[in-house]
C-alpha cells in the first residue's frame, strides 16, 4: 500500500496517516447531508483538501476528528446551503404536543410494551426518510451524537454553537425523529392505534388545562427553524449535567 | 421529580450526562412510575433502532483510492 516514499513532503504522509482513518465517518455523514453519493464524495474530497491546506493550523492534542467534521460542515454550508439560508420557523410547542398525541393516542401499546418487535418490519427507506424530514440543524446534531458518537462539547465545536444549543437541538431533534417514526409505523400499519391514552401525571394536569386543538390525522409538517428565535432549553448555572469540562458545566449548563 | 421533569431529561439520562443527584432522582422516579419507565425504554429502543437501521455507509474503495491519489498529487505540488 502506501509508503512514505510516495511523498516528497513529510506533511503529506503525516496528514494521510492521521486523516484517512476517518474517511468512512466523514463519508457517512456527508451522504446523510447531501443525500447522494456523488455530492458526498465531492464534499469529503474538498474537506480533505482544505484540511490538508490548513493542517499546520491544527493544534496538536485537540480532537482531529472533530476538526475534520467542522471543516466539512463549513464546506457544506458554503457550497450547498447558500441559497437555503432564508429563515423559517418551527412551532416547538406543536412538536411537544404532537409527540404526546402520537404516543398517547396512536401508540399507547408502545408505552406499555416498548420491547415489542413492531419496528422490525419498518423499511430502512422509512427510517432514512424520517431522518431527512428533520430540519437540517436538528438532523446534524442527531447524526453527530447518535450515529457518530460525538460528545455535546465536540458537537458544539463542530457546529460553532454553545453546548446548551446542542442539547436543546438534540432534545427536539430526537423527539421529532421519534414522532415521525411512530407516525410512519402507524400509517403503514406496523402498529395499530388504540383509543384511550395512557394517563401521565403532569404539571399541565395540575394547572388549568389548556384547550387542545383537534389534530388532523397523519404527518405534521415542520418547517426549518428561524435561528434567532431558537429557544435554548438547557441553560443555567446548576450542576445537573456532567460535561467533560467542569468549569464550563459550572458556568453555563444545567436545567433551569 | 415529576413526570414532566423526567420527560425533559430522559434523553440526557440515556446519554449518561446527568449529574449524580439528577441521575439518582431520575432512577428513583422510574422505580415508582411504570409509564415513565416504559417511555424511557421506548426512547432507548428507538435510538438503538435508528442507529442500527441507518447502518454506517463506508466510502467506496475507488473513491478512497482517488482521494489518496489527489492528496499525494497536491502534496507533491506544494512541496
Amino acid at each position: 500500500m502506501k509508503t512514505a516514499e510516495v511523498y516528497e513532503h513529510e506533511q503529506g504522509w503525516n496528514f494521510e496517516k492521521a486523516a484517512m482513518p476517518y474517511v468512512d465517518s466523514l463519508y457517512n455523514t456527508a451522504y446523510r447531508m447531501t443525500r447522494n453519493s456523488e455530492d458526498a464524495e465531492d464534499l469529503v474530497q474538498e474537506t480533505y483538501l482544505k484540511a490538508y491546506k490548513y493542517y499546520d493550523k491544527f493544534e496538536e492534542g485537540t480532537n482531529f476528528k472533530a476538526w475534520l467534521f467542522k471543516i466539512m460542515k463549513n464546506t457544506f454550508i458554503n457550497n450547498y446551503r447558500k441559497k437555503k439560508l432564508t429563515p423559517h420557523k418551527i412551532d416547538f410547542s406543536e412538536i411537544e404536543e404532537s409527540y404526546e398525541r402520537v404516543i398517547q393516542k396512536n401508540a399507547p401499546d408502545l408505552i406499555r410494551d416498548p420491547e415489542s418487535e413492531i419496528f422490525q418490519d419498518m423499511m430502512d427507506e422509512d427510517v432514512k426518510r424520517a431522518l431527512d424530514s428533520l430540519p437540517h440543524d436538528y438532523k446534524m446534531v442527531v447524526l453527530l451524537a447518535d450515529i457518530e458518537g460525538f460528545s455535546y462539547k465536540e458537537i458544539a465545536e463542530i457546529l460553532d454553537c454553545p453546548v446548551g444549543t446542542v442539547m436543546s437541538r438534540l432534545y427536539r431533534g430526537r423527539k421529532m425523529l421519534e414522532r415521525t417514526l411512530l407516525e410512519y409505523a402507524r400509517k403503514y400499519g406496523y402498529i395499530r392505534g388504540v383509543a384511550e391514552p395512557a394517563k401521565m401525571r403532569s404539571r399541565k394536569d395540575e394547572t388549568k388545562g389548556r384547550k387542545k386543538k383537534e389534530e388532523p390525522e397523519g404527518e405534521s409538517e415542520v418547517a426549518e427553524p428561524e435561528e434567532n428565535e431558537e429557544e435554548v432549553l438547557f441553560t443555567g448555572g446548576e450542576d445537573d449535567f456532567e460535561l467533560e469540562d467542569e468549569e464550563e458545566q459550572q458556568e453555563e449548563f444545567a436545567i433551569e | 421529580m415529576l413526570c414532566d421533569d423526567v420527560k425533559r431529561i430522559a434523553y440526557f439520562f440515556l446519554d449518561g450526562t446527568l449529574g449524580e443527584q439528577k441521575k439518582n432522582d431520575f432512577s428513583a422516579h422510574l422505580n415508582l412510575c411504570p409509564e415513565c419507565e416504559a417511555r424511557t425504554k421506548l426512547h432507548r429502543r428507538l435510538r438503538i433502532f435508528v442507529r442500527n437501521r441507518l447502518a454506517r455507509l463506508t466510502a467506496p474503495d475507488r473513491f478512497k483510492q482517488r482521494l489518496m491519489r489527489t492528496l499525494r498529487a497536491v502534496a507533491a505540488e506544494w512541496s
